[in-house]
């Protein structure tokens, strides 16, 4: 079984049924996962940033790293597995977005990209089906292709799937 | 909770940490002085010869992709910049700290060292937005030292996380440190600060570690230090920690007396941080199996 491991802004997609894709511990950031049931095609990226408009240099070397670039660039390599370009049939699963303790959201990072990567979806007609979004915890996210299965770790909690 | 260790048994631990190499020492003495000279940190540098090689296969790593080989160290600490070249000593002279795996925070090997390194590099930024005259050079320095203390506490905390994060999530504990103390009678910022004060380090330095989660707390002339090493160390978290007290810790909001930061700022800071972080790991993973 091979791991196909993603940094901050990467992106990745595998039709290997001996795969899985996975990323490390997410804070604020939001791992958007596309599951493509007519190719069996998994994807995910990691988005750290609600916008692109911040820093337009980053986006020739890794799209991956904003929610409003992250997304298409991800739909995009997913075609080249057979995938629809607008998504069409897609299965989407959400999670990180996490925030800090602070009654009062002082750093909304989180919640504004959770709010950007919806935002975004919405544009290819696209919702979520499951998500596992905000509360103060940091999340790593394994999606395997055999079982499509979207597994959840966090240091010192039990494991969960959504 | 059961007691587990007394605060005798973690002062005695700390007495049996190694002490840092004169090097690293020195350096951090230099470096907390708002008035010194580049020409110090070469000299301390030019004496040790591993700490030369290694800043040398640093500085020349495919990370850093300089067209030129640089080899004269002045050259190197000028392109590293003193900040990081007293980090890389600190590292490399307290490896069984920064890269201890931290069982009791479920902390894999090097997590410790990262989630330092982004606060220093989160801190050195926030710096750049400080009222009053900070040093970036110092807030760096301050953010690489300053989770210290749970090297310290993290064998006496072993199997204590899935607890501690309960009490926590039932609100019947406020945050992490007041469940180490539940524990162990003594939290990882003031057990930091007691290993800070056996390695003879700069007060400013110590005033970092000891009150990094309570700013507030610190004596005034050290809080805009403290307070960009507290918002740092949030920052870090939020960039992504695999440790069970990660994001597990409040904001003082009093942040706003010393620093003048947006939501845009905050933005920004965070993707210098994994910028950096990215190159600075790669050189460094380079560097070190090259001087190896």
């Amino acid at each position: 079984m091979g791991n196909i491991i993603l940094g901050v802004g990467d992106l990745g997609a595998t039709n290997n049924s001996a795969d899985c894709v996975k990323t490390f511990a997410l804070g604020s950031c939001v791992a958007v996962i596309l599951m493509c049931p007519k190719t069996r095609t998994v994807g995910m990226v990691h988005i750290a940033l609600p916008e692109s408009r911040i820093n337009p240099e980053k986006v020739k070397t890794r799209p991956g790293y904003f929610a409003d670039t992250g997304i298409p660039a991800l739909l995009k390599k997913m075609t080249t597995f057979g995938c629809d370009p607008h998504g069409k049939g897609f299965i989407v699963k959400l999670a990180g977005g996490a925030r800090i303790m602070d009654p009062n959201n002082t750093f909304n990072i989180g919640k504004r990209n959770a709010l950007a990567v919806k935002k975004t979806l919405w544009k290819f007609s696209l919702g979520a089906v499951a998500e596992d979004l905000g509360e103060t915890y940091s999340r790593t996210v394994t999606v395997c292709v055999a079982s499509g299965e979207t597994l959840i770790t966090s240091p010192g909690r039990k494991d969960w799937k959504i | 909770m059961e007691q587990r260790a007394t605060r005798a048994d973690i002062l005695a631990a700390i007495k049996e940490i190694p002490l840092l190499s004169p090097s690293a020492s020195r350096l951090l003495q230099i470096a907390s002085r708002e008035d010194y000279n580049i020409d110090e940190i070469i000299e301390v540098v030019k004496c040790d010869s591993a700490l030369t090689a290694r800043l040398l296969k640093t500085v020349n790593s495919v990370a850093y992709g300089l067209v030129h080989q640089v080899t004269s160290i002045e050259r190197a600490i000028s392109y590293l910049g003193e900040r990081l070249v007293a980090g890389i000593a600190l590292g490399d002279s307290a490896k069984t700290i920064f890269y201890k795996k931290l069982v009791g925070y479920e902390s894999p090997v090097g997590e410790l060292w990262e989630h330092d390194l982004r606060t220093a590099i989160a801190a050195r930024e926030i710096a750049r937005h400080c009222h009053a005259d900070l040093s970036k050079d110092l807030a760096f320095t301050a953010g690489i030292l300053h989770a210290i203390g749970k090297a310290v506490l993290s064998d006496f905390l072993h199997g204590s996380a899935t607890d501690l994060l309960t009490n926590i999530d039932s609100h019947d504990v406020r945050d992490y440190l007041e469940g180490e103390r539940n524990i162990l009678g003594m939290d990882h910022a003031e057990a930091g600060f007691e290993l800070a004060k056996v390695w003879k380090l700069p007060e400013s330095l110590q005033m970092a570690i000891r009150y990094h989660h309570a700013p507030q707390q610190a004596p005034e002339q050290y809080r805009p230090l403290v307070y960009a090493v507290h918002l740092g160390c949030i920052l870090a978290m939020m960039s992504g920690s695999q440790s069970s007290d990660a994001l597990q810790y409040h904001l003082d909001k009093n942040y706003t007396v010393y620093f003048n930061i947006t939501n845009e700022h905050i933005a920004m800071i965070l993707l210098e941080v994994n910028e950096s972080v990215e190159t600075i790991q790669a050189a460094l993973s380079e560097g070190k199996e090259l001087a190896e």
